[in-house]
């Protein structure tokens, strides 16, 4: 980018705390086209001065050195396929959190100046893409959550396919007669009114349903997905703009349940037979076909029980008070006793569990349930009951309330399958095919599980996160998977009821129109909604390593066959995740690239005279870290004034280079500052931060090779909310490379 | 290892509390806000919450065997603290209930007692109708002819009848309680070893009784102690003048009517007030707000019911021989003497009886050292 210019602006206590005139003749030093001082840049008149310079063409690009770029968005936001603008925050990182007035603050601001003045000249306008997008949502799945999302999608104008595996529409729901109240007073059972849901569906005229149906392949991109099914009546093929995987779940399966009596005798049952019979013919017990006296109900069979389902299946006391409301309807002379651990009655079932204990025949209390024993009339032995001691109660059928299972494919596991199973055969030596046998037997119980059949590098389904449930951000971003443009709804997502499944399909339908008209934008989709700038592959220096094509969290890239990535633009989130992993440094976007970082890194000063200057480069995830920094400094908390701040679009685009480029320009230490990973992250690209921790690890090997001290390099995890922690991260690094002495390669 | 109790929690049973105002004891979920809030739970052995429980399970054994049953004033600070509405002081009442049946002796009576919702037509009306009965055979049902202006009721009801029908009641009365008292007795004793006398300890409870020192812990039923203190005290105020009344007939030869200002008229005028205040404070708790007041049962109703009749009709009684028609007077007297022996009678089997089991529970706790309350 050529021809800049450079605003600076004096408010919000820029003025008061630095000497911006000296900035300006920086700016002038620089070869800035312009620069202009305004008192509140922010303002309409000043916004006003910057459009002027862009229009009558003195400039292409701007500097605005201002507030934090996370402030003012709406304000600095200029057309962005004609205007390159890059932020400086003279605000946060100087005037709120340095001494006004300071020489060490002033010299900071002026680092940042030149920092970004830099990154501004390696700022490329964005070519936008063009490409015809289908506004068509696909939903797999065509129980509770998904026909709610096709409802939803459908009212809001978009054609819709729903592919259900079974012969029916409604899923588990649609086989019950009545349901957990959904609506005020909350205390009664209500009418199932999913055929109300299914007409609703049914009849839109956009809407079309397959049945017995399933998919045989997914490939290409949001906005362009091209889907083939297979049912009945044969083949069909559509396009797709977006995906919502609603496939469900199942009961967990009541054989692994010896200990509760199930499979040694008939009087024991699980709760979705409960459901046939009531259903059916009527509650009867197996051995003699005869009503029973007392039905005692066990919860949490399977679930929160660390040797199956570790967790909640958040729908099984629902799924027991419902029931045994229903018996009470029908027999009130019947006995029922729910034996609970915990009973779970979030929001306004907890009405409906009120009313339901106050039946005079049905009884809750809590206990572990220790053996059920006997075979027509059983004895349910109970430990740790709250009577003080052990008990035995004696049922005439017992209802396993067994826990839900996401009806998932670990496309991860599905993939590492497949390429074991091919390099079993074409690996060259003996030993690779046997390695690769030994693990294609590992994963052998994936082979033909595959739902989405997705044309993917990474794998034909979504990765999973833990127990089969796909990847979500579940606090922040709950439909998110990690395949864009693909939302996980439902009971598939995570254990919950249908009033839950309902609200869940439509909001992973508002997230796969959102998609489709970001896609039609030429826009990226969360959380870097709104940029059109697309990643640029220099692949004739490519040497097919892979590893972009790996380590992409969403999938992004596929691979020809010789291993070279191919860009399907429409499924990347912007992340630079491969631009950090590239060994050849060929990827680059035009607003952000290792050259311009590194640049920035160049711009920095390091003063020879280490005793009293040290330099650290702190690189920030934009994301989490960089608002926790804006947040300490508007409580005006104070760091040290040597740390230079790089924000960065996440840990994970950390190119090694810049690590190197840093340390070989005098610089002292190098700290990266970005979310939490591991099972519970928070990274906003999933895997960005984990990758950056193991590639620093490996850094930090080689610097003790090179005989520095791998103290010099640090990262450190923060979420969003620890404002209060960064001033403390910052000194003590800094103390501690002083601690270290300066770089031994100052100076050279 | 003992072996390992088999139970059955008990519709019949549930359904008998349901009946007895512990409609809601199903929609307790055990957290204990009760035992918590509870003035009177001793800090070992906290109640409500294990009596709800048990009532859940039905297991009336237990309650029975269980002195905090008796321990508990139902004062409501713990219905109207309960997060659940499954008022727990309806449920003690009714378990209190069901407990006095189930020790009643003989049973028969207990049960008809129990059942006062329909049979209370029968409890009230049988004693009226054994009065007119007696005074009709015995040539006193009508009013003498020429009696004077300041008559006294020995005139229209001779005491004799009195005596000889309400000494042998009183000691019928007295036998049922010894039985049920020494049943309860036994049954509470398996929970804790009692050090002491009985009568040594029943001394300070029946102190404790008579300033009401626990029922003034509880916060949400101020009024009602104080409804039943005043109550309590009429009473023995009208014990002690029936009396002095015989010894003022039998040793000082008193005429009769005595005169409004003899001291002995005095107490016992005193004493009415006490009872009409006391039945006005506790008859206004039951039609104030029903989670303070507890539920109205048809086994407290009864009871209640009993009690404003004897003290209205007492009172009446009074007042029309003041105004000196002997007719009206003869009518409401023979009722007084049917509503006393009906309230004599059930003592046993009504909620009456909780003076009896109460004071037993008090001293087996102070016996046992359970009742320490909390700090």
């Amino acid at each position: 980018m050529e021809r800049l210019g450079v605003f600076l602006c004096t408010g919000c206590g820029i003025g008061e705390a630095l000497k911006v005139d000296a900035l300006a003749s920086t700016a002038g030093e620089l070869g800035a086209a312009t620069c202009t001082t305004h008192p509140c840049l922010c303002s309409p008149e000043g916004v006003a001065t910057i459009r002027a310079a862009f229009e009558d063409g003195t400039i292409g690009g701007a500097l605005v050195a201002a507030c934090s770029p996370l402030a003012k968005s709406t304000e600095f936001r200029f057309d962005p396929a004609k205007c390159a603008v890059e932020r400086v925050s003279l605000r946060e990182q100087c005037a709120w959190s340095h001494p006004a007035g300071d020489e060490d603050t002033q010299v900071l601001a002026d680092d940042l100046v030149r920092m970004g003045y830099a990154r501004l000249a390696k700022t490329n306008l964005p070519k936008p893409i063009a490409e015809t997008i289908e506004r068509t949502v696909l939903v797999v799945g065509g129980g509770v959550a998904g026909l709610a999302a096709a409802r939803a999608a459908a009212e809001m104008g978009h054609p819709v396919v729903v592919v259900e595996s079974g012969d029916h529409l409604g899923g588990h729901v649609a086989k019950l007669s009545h349901l957990v109240p959904d609506r005020p007073p909350y205390d009664t059972l209500q009418p199932n009114r999913i055929a109300d849901l299914i007409a609703a569906v049914t009849s839109k005229p956009d809407v079309r349903v397959y049945t017995s149906a399933k998919i045989r392949s997914i490939t290409g991109q949001p906005g362009q997905f091209h889907v083939e099914i297979d049912t009945p009546s044969g083949g069909h093929t559509l396009m797709a703009g977006a995906v919502v995987q609603a496939t469900g779940s199942r009961p967990f399966d009541a054989g692994k349940l010896g200990h509760l009596g199930y499979g040694a005798s008939p009087n024991v049952v699980t709760a979705s037979r409960l459901d046939e019979m009531l259903a059916g013919g009527g509650v009867t017990r197996p051995t003699d076909g005869k009503l029973p006296g007392r039905i005692v109900f066990v919860q949490c069979a399977g679930s929160r029980d660390p040797q199956h389902l570790p967790y909640c299946s958040a729908d099984c006391c629902g799924t027991t008070l419902r029931q045994v409301a229903q018996i009470h309807q029908a027999h009130p002379e019947v006995e029922t006793a729910v034996i609970y651990r915990d009973m779970r009655t979030p929001g306004q079932i907890e009405r409906f569990y009120a009313a339901v204990q106050q039946q005079p025949g049905s009884m809750f209390t809590r206990g572990e349930v220790a053996s059920i024993s006997g075979n027509g009339t059983l004895v349910v032995h109970l430990k740790d009951s709250l009577l003080g001691d052990d008990v035995e109660l004696q049922a005439d059928l017992v209802v396993l309330a067994t826990g839900a299972v996401p009806n998932s494919a670990d496309g991860e596991a599905i993939r590492t399958f497949r390429d074991a199973t091919k390099r079993s055969q074409t690996a060259e030596s003996e030993t690779q095919r046997d390695e690769a046998r030994k693990i294609a037997e590992q994963f052998a119980a994936h082979e033909g599980t595959e739902i989405l059949n997705l044309g993917y590098r990474q794998g034909p389904d979504l990765p999973t996160l833990r127990q089969g449930f796909p990847d979500s951000h579940f606090i922040c971003f709950p439909y998110e998977t990690r395949r864009t443009g693909i939302y996980a709804a439902g009971s598939l997502r995570a254990p919950m009821d249908s009033v839950q499944a309902t609200e869940d399909g439509f909001g992973a339908a508002m997230k796969a129109v959102q998609c489709i008209n970001a896609a039609g934008r030429s826009e990226a989709v969360h959380p870097r909604s709104g940029d059109i700038g697309t990643p640029d592959f220099f692949l004739q220096r490519c040497t097919q390593c892979k590893r972009c094509t790996e380590e992409c969290p969403f999938g992004t890239l596929n691979e020809d066959e010789k291993g070279t990535p191919q860009l399907n633009i429409l499924r990347c989130r912007r992340c630079g995740i491969c631009m950090g992993a590239c060994p050849e440094r060929i990827i680059s976007f035009p607003d952000y690239s290792v050259d311009a970082v590194a640049s920035m890194i160049k711009a920095t000063s390091v003063p020879e005279d280490y005793e009293e200057k040290p330099r650290i480069i702190a690189l920030i995830c934009e994301n989490d870290a960089l608002p926790a920094l804006d947040a300490a400094a508007a409580r005006r908390i104070q760091w040290n004034p040597w740390v230079r701040v790089i924000p960065i679009r996440c840990l994970g685009s950390t190119n090694i280079v810049w690590i190197a480029d840093s340390l070989s320009r005098g610089i002292d230490g190098v700290v990266l500052i970005g979310c939490k990973y591991g099972d519970d992250y928070q990274c906003h690209y999933v895997r960005g931060s984990e990758l950056a921790h193991t590639r620093l690890g490996n850094v930090q090997e080689t610097l003790q090779r090179l005989a520095l001290e791998k103290e010099r390099i640090r990262v450190v995890e923060l979420s969003h909310d620890e404002f209060e922690r960064i001033p403390a991260i910052l000194d003590e690094f800094c103390k501690e490379v002083v601690d270290l002495g300066p770089n031994p390669l100052k100076g050279f | 290892m003992a072996a390992i109790p088999s139970l059955a929690p008990s519709l019949p049973a549930r359904e008998a509390l349901l009946r007895r105002g512990a409609a809601n004891v199903g929609r307790c979920y055990q957290c204990a806000t009760c035992s918590s809030v509870c003035e009177l739970a001793p800090a070992e052995a906290p109640f409500p919450r294990r009596l709800v429980l048990l009532a859940q399970w039905g297991l009336v054994d237990r309650l029975a065997a269980d002195p905090a049953v008796w321990l508990c004033h139902q004062c409501n600070d713990c219905t109207v603290r309960c997060p659940r509405d499954a008022r727990p002081g309806d449920v003690v009442g009714a378990v209190r209930s069901l407990v006095i049946e189930k020790l009643a002796f003989p049973g028969f009576l207990g049960r008809l007692v129990g059942a006062a919702r329909v049979s209370w037509p029968l409890l009230l009306a049988l004693p009226v109708l054994f009065w007119v009965a007696l005074l009709s055979w015995t040539g006193h049902l009508a009013v003498p002819a020429g009696i004077e202006a300041n008559w006294a009721y020995e005139d229209l009801v001779p005491h004799r009848y009195i005596y000889a029908v309400f000494f042998p009641v009183a000691a019928w009365v007295l036998l049922a309680a010894v039985v049920s008292g020494t049943r309860f007795w036994k049954l509470i004793g398996s929970s804790g070893q009692r050090q002491g006398s009985l009568l040594g300890n029943l001394l300070p409870v029946l102190t404790g009784v008579a300033t009401h020192d626990r029922f003034a812990k509880c916060t949400a039923a101020k009024p009602r102690r104080l409804g039943h203190l005043t109550l309590l005290w009429g009473f023995v105020g009208a014990a002690v003048t029936s009396g002095l009344l015989i010894v003022g007939i039998y040793v000082q030869h008193l005429e009769m009517p005595l005169a409004l200002a003899h001291p002995y008229k005095i107490l016992g005028n005193v004493s009415m007030a006490l009872l009409l205040v006391g039945i006005a404070l506790l008859v206004g708790n039951r039609l104030g707000d029903a989670k303070v007041a507890g539920a109205s049962s048809a086994f407290d109703t009864f009871f209640l019911s009993l009690v404003v009749l004897v003290v209205l009709t007492g009172t009446a009684v009074e007042l029309v021989r003041l105004a000196g028609d002997a007719d009206l007077g003869r009518t409401l007297y023979v009722l007084h003497l049917g509503v006393v022996m009906s309230l004599f009678l059930t003592f046993p089997y009504s909620k009456f009886a909780h003076m009896l089991y109460r004071t037993l529970a008090l001293v087996h706790a102070r016996m046992t050292g359970i009742d320490m309350p909390k700090q």
